[in-house]
């Protein structure tokens, strides 16, 4: 017996997502009586379409597992992940936080990382536009306010800092014939889409703590005292053109503390 | 470190790179080995067909994956990705 | 009659799906198609190549913007955040056509990525309607609201399909876009007569036609089960309904839809010159009948 549309709907979206429920009261067919096969295309339509867009987003991940594992684990998150809005250019970004935590994933530990920087491409590339800084403003910095400027960050970019080479792994899977990486260290990887095309850049070991802070809002001295702090070979002139010679930023302005 | 001597060493340094400034641009993987000037790595994706998932009104006929005959041991490129043989070998947990 | 502009309206022509791998071939080769259509949710992010690309193409061809997750036949309320993102959408391209599907895709449990069906009674009919008046409303404009394919009837649907679409439009003013394929797909599912369907069909509010192709399969009687698939050429049997609706309306904008396995543009590109050539022969057909 059906109360009322909410609850029927209830009912059904239930039965979709639980293959082990019974059908939703309530469905037939021309025969006078519900038909499984019938109701599992609508099951089979979710899914399908969830862990497609899942394996067209992680199209690395996928290659590195195979399709078989990629099929499975991307069903496991399926399962439980649900898009939170009809756009389904977002599903997934927390894929990597899932396989993090995926046991038969465990024994690729440089694996969620190299699935962040597929989540960071998407992202680039449907982030809002924005013109790069130009190196030429920057030239006309005066010396004394340079410590305390801070830099807006490109609306498109994303750091992944991680503890294995995930750009080089990322690169070995954009030719045919993927090779093996054997230069095995971490890596911080910058994506960022300046103009049209997304870029997926390697940083200098030694910067990545000064992207990081500068990314997370730190004015320049900060973020240049962190780095020498990290590493003294740190070269900030360096670090600083070639961030904003990659268009990683896209304004800068020299107010002291709060604003970010 | 004070911040008048931060200012001018942060300045100096930016001076310098303004210096080498040609050098700043990223050079493509193949070229880095051995060329200490260029800003990072610079990889080459495949931009043309990378919108990533779109959207769909079709259904399909492609059936669901079967979990339970599922084999939960990786099996595509990472079983050769590091010859090396440590951090990234393929070492699946135990439950 | 002297202060009203003309209304924007997609021509009696073919048009095509607009797919991201075809984006440079289009704007190279410039084909020659009636108009593209894009799905809303693909246009949704803040910015980037899609929005570049379908600004180009928008500028070079009539658009139909066809919306896949408004989810306009839930039991409870319309997304308030995706109407403002179709609204937001609607005001930079101004598309010639804005359609939605009688179906819903989102509950609590989040968005559930398929078109899944509604019952046919008084209260989903009352739901319904509201809910197409309040997206017209935020809209500014009418939509066109699309028949669905289904594989599961309802024990307590009290109304026939064609009736309730005919309502609602009645009591919303909005228009109708009528999916031939989905009408097969439908009418083999649930031993129904598509022609008779088309017949009862008012096709005197259709706005846009949708081809496709399907899949076919079986249930678990052994019944046929037709699958709306969308990754084939239009099948010959909804060519032939199509021919038929066409008879009936005259000529109308199709599209094909072909959203799965995706193939090459020329391949596309034949298909929309298939329906094309039907469309012509439609157009001197009714004039005929009108001279007649």
């Amino acid at each position: 017996m059906i109360t009322g549309f909410a609850e029927s709907q209830d009912a059904f979206a239930a039965a979709l997502l639980h293959a082990d429920q019974p059908l939703p009261p309530g469905i037939t067919t021309a025969r006078g009586m519900a038909d499984a096969a019938r109701f599992a295309v609508y099951r089979n339509n979710v899914f399908v379409g969830l862990t497609g867009a899942l394996a067209q987003r992680f199209v690395v991940t996928e290659q590195l597992v195979g399709t078989d594992f990629f099929a499975g684990m991307a069903r496991a998150y399926a399962q439980d992940h649900k898009p939170r809005s009809p756009l389904i250019i977002d599903y997934g970004d927390d894929f990597p936080d899932f396989v993090a935590a995926f046991p038969p994933a465990g024994g690729l530990p440089y694996l969620p990382d190299l699935a962040r920087i597929e989540v960071a491409w998407t992202q680039a590339y449907h982030a809002a536009d924005a013109v790069p800084l130009d190196l030429a403003a920057l030239a006309e910095v005066s010396p004394e306010i340079l410590p305390d400027l801070r830099l807006v960050a490109h609306p498109s970019v994303r750091l992944i800092r991680s503890d294995f080479p995930v750009g080089s792994i990322w690169n070995a899977h954009q030719q045919d014939e993927v090779m093996p990486v054997s230069d095995w260290y971490g890596q911080a990887v910058l994506v960022l889409r300046p103009h049209m095309d997304v870029d997926v850049c390697i940083l200098p070991p030694q910067d990545a703590v000064f992207a990081a802070f500068l990314l997370n809002g730190a004015s320049l001295g900060e973020a240049a005292q962190a780095a020498f702090a990290a590493a003294p070979e740190f070269d900030f002139g360096a670090a600083l053109l070639g961030l904003v010679n990659l268009g990683a930023f896209c304004a800068f302005h020299p107010d002291k503390g709060s604003n970010p | 470190m004070i911040r008048s001597t931060l200012a001018l060493t942060l300045a100096g340094s930016l001076a310098t790179a303004f210096a080498s400034v040609a050098f700043a641009a990223p050079l493509p993987a193949e070229k880095m080995v051995g060329n200490e000037k260029c800003y990072g790595i610079a990889l080459k994706g495949k931009n043309d067909c990378a919108a990533g998932a779109g959207t769909t009104c079709a259904g399909t006929s492609t059936m669901d994956y079967q979990g339970n005959a599922w084999k939960a041991v990786p099996a595509g490129t990472c079983t050769s990705m590091n010859v090396n043989g440590h951090m990234g070998m393929l070492t699946p947990k135990k439950g | 009659m002297t202060t009203s502009r003309p209304v924007k309206t997609l021509p009696q022509r073919a048009g095509l799906g607009l797919k991201p791998e075809h984006y440079k071939t289009i704007l190279s080769d410039r084909p020659d198609v009636g108009f593209f259509e894009v799905h809303a949710e693909n246009y949704m992010g803040a910015g980037g190549p899609p929005h570049r690309y379908l600004e180009e193409i928008a500028a070079l061809y009539p658009l139909s913007l066809h919306g896949v997750g408004l989810s306009i036949g839930a039991a409870r309320g319309l997304d308030k955040a995706h109407l403002a993102r179709l609204r937001q959408l609607i005001d930079r391209y101004r598309p010639q056509s804005f359609s939605e599907h009688l179906a819903w895709s989102t509950h609590e449990t989040g968005f559930l990525n398929d078109l899944l069906p509604v019952p046919y009674t008084e209260e989903t009919l009352a739901r319904v309607v509201a809910h197409v008046d309040e997206t017209q409303q935020t809209l500014g404009r009418p939509l066109l609201l699309e028949n669905p394919s289904t594989y599961v009837l309802f024990a307590d649907s009290t109304i026939d399909e064609v009736d309730f679409m005919a309502t609602i439009a009645q009591r919303t003013g909005c228009g109708l876009l009528l999916d031939v394929n989905n009408v097969m797909v439908s009418a083999v599912n649930h031993r129904l007569d598509p022609f008779a369907y088309i017949d009862r069909f008012p096709v005197e509010l259709v706005g846009e036609i949708h081809l496709a192709g399907y899949d076919e399969t079986t249930d678990a009687a052994g019944d046929r089960l037709l699958i709306d698939a969308h990754g084939t050429s239009v099948r010959n049997d909804v060519i032939e309904l199509y021919r038929y609706t066409l008879a009936r309306s005259g000529p109308l904008p199709t599209l094909i839809e072909w959203d799965n396995d995706v193939p090459d543009f020329a391949t596309l590109n034949a298909e929309a010159a298939r329906a094309d050539a039907m469309l012509s022969a439609a157009a001197l057909q009714h004039a005929k009948g009108r001279a007649a």
